[in-house]
């Protein structure tokens, strides 16, 4: 994790289709609810959404996680940084909002390396610990950046 | 009342939102939702395997706990900038122990405006934001910032 020769280094570029499910799905799993009744309506009811001012049926602002995942990130950086899914520590993230994302959407996630670096103390075998800062463009259908994502991952 | 940039002052205090407290089935509800299959989330025997007592939650969840704060609070469509550091890992509930473990599954996030300005030629405010769980060990802070008119 510590091969700064990784900075700059871009993943392949990944598209998906945003469900309309899935977002039922999302915004009641952070909502702690069994049911999607029991959740805001924007999130299923495209008549409610408008009414709250959207054009369609919103994400609620965690949702660009699931694009991570669903292109399978995970396995991708574990393999771009050479560190086991043990010792990988989500340390922060940070949305930067430009638009809105709708069901249907055309979305492709374009992340990449930007950052590298050690911090803290020596740990007993004297490493520090190793931080990475990964960026992701989520660019729409009408190719415009809606969201920016910014997230810093550390190896423990 | 609606939010607008002249009756929110700088030191008010947004909402306190205090969540469920979390089961594994919140977390296995959450993966799916997510996509995030890190068996640490909900795979007790890799836990075992790691030396680890229990199955965490995902960071993300415990964001997403804190947008769910946010947006109950004020409309996200103005939501313009959403940070947050994962400070401690987080416990779900014990279904048979639920009086002695559901303080530590159950979260709580506050936040305070600490800034306002124009930006963009828009009025933004910025808000500290802070999850502890019922034991007062801190999960998460950050901040966010949303245009108001």
């Amino acid at each position: 994790m510590v091969d700064k020769s990784k900075i700059g280094f871009e993943f392949p570029a990944y598209t998906m289709v945003v469900e309309k499910a899935k977002i039922a799905e999302f915004a009641a799993a952070v909502a702690l609810k069994d049911s999607k009744n029991e959740i805001d309506p924007i999130y299923y009811d495209e008549e409610a959404a408008k009414q709250a001012g959207y054009k369609g049926i919103p994400v609620p602002p965690t949702f660009m996680t699931s694009f991570f995942f669903w292109a399978d990130g995970l396995m991708r950086i574990m393999k771009a940084l050479d560190v086991d899914l043990s010792k990988l520590l989500h340390s922060e993230e940070e949305y930067e909002y430009f638009g809105d994302i709708y069901p249907g959407d055309v979305i492709t996630s374009k992340m990449k390396v930007v950052e590298m670096y050690e911090r803290g103390k020596r740990d007993r075998i004297g490493r520090f610990v190793n931080v990475t800062v990964l960026e992701t463009e989520i660019i729409n259908q009408r190719g415009e950046l809606v969201v920016k994502v910014r997230s810093t991952m550390i190896e423990r | 009342m609606t939010i607008t940039y002249d009756n929110i002052n700088i030191g008010d205090p947004i909402p306190t939102y205090t969540s469920a407290a979390i089961t594994r089935t919140h977390l296995v509800r959450y993966a799916g939702a997510s996509g995030d299959f890190n068996p640490l989330h909900h795979d007790e025997t890799f836990i075992k395997m790691i030396g680890m007592d229990n199955v965490i939650a995902h960071g993300m969840f415990i964001m997403g706990i804190a947008g769910e704060a946010i947006t109950s609070w004020i409309t996200h469509k103005n939501l313009r900038k959403f940070h947050a550091r994962f400070l401690s890992m987080t416990e779900p509930v014990d279904r048979d122990n639920v009086e002695n473990t559901k303080q530590r599954a159950t979260i709580i996030v506050t936040g305070k405006v600490v800034k306002k300005y124009e930006e963009n030629g828009e009025k933004r405010i910025q808000c500290d934001i802070i999850a502890k769980d019922l034991l007062g060990s801190r999960k998460l802070d950050g901040f966010f910032i949303v245009a108001l008119p």
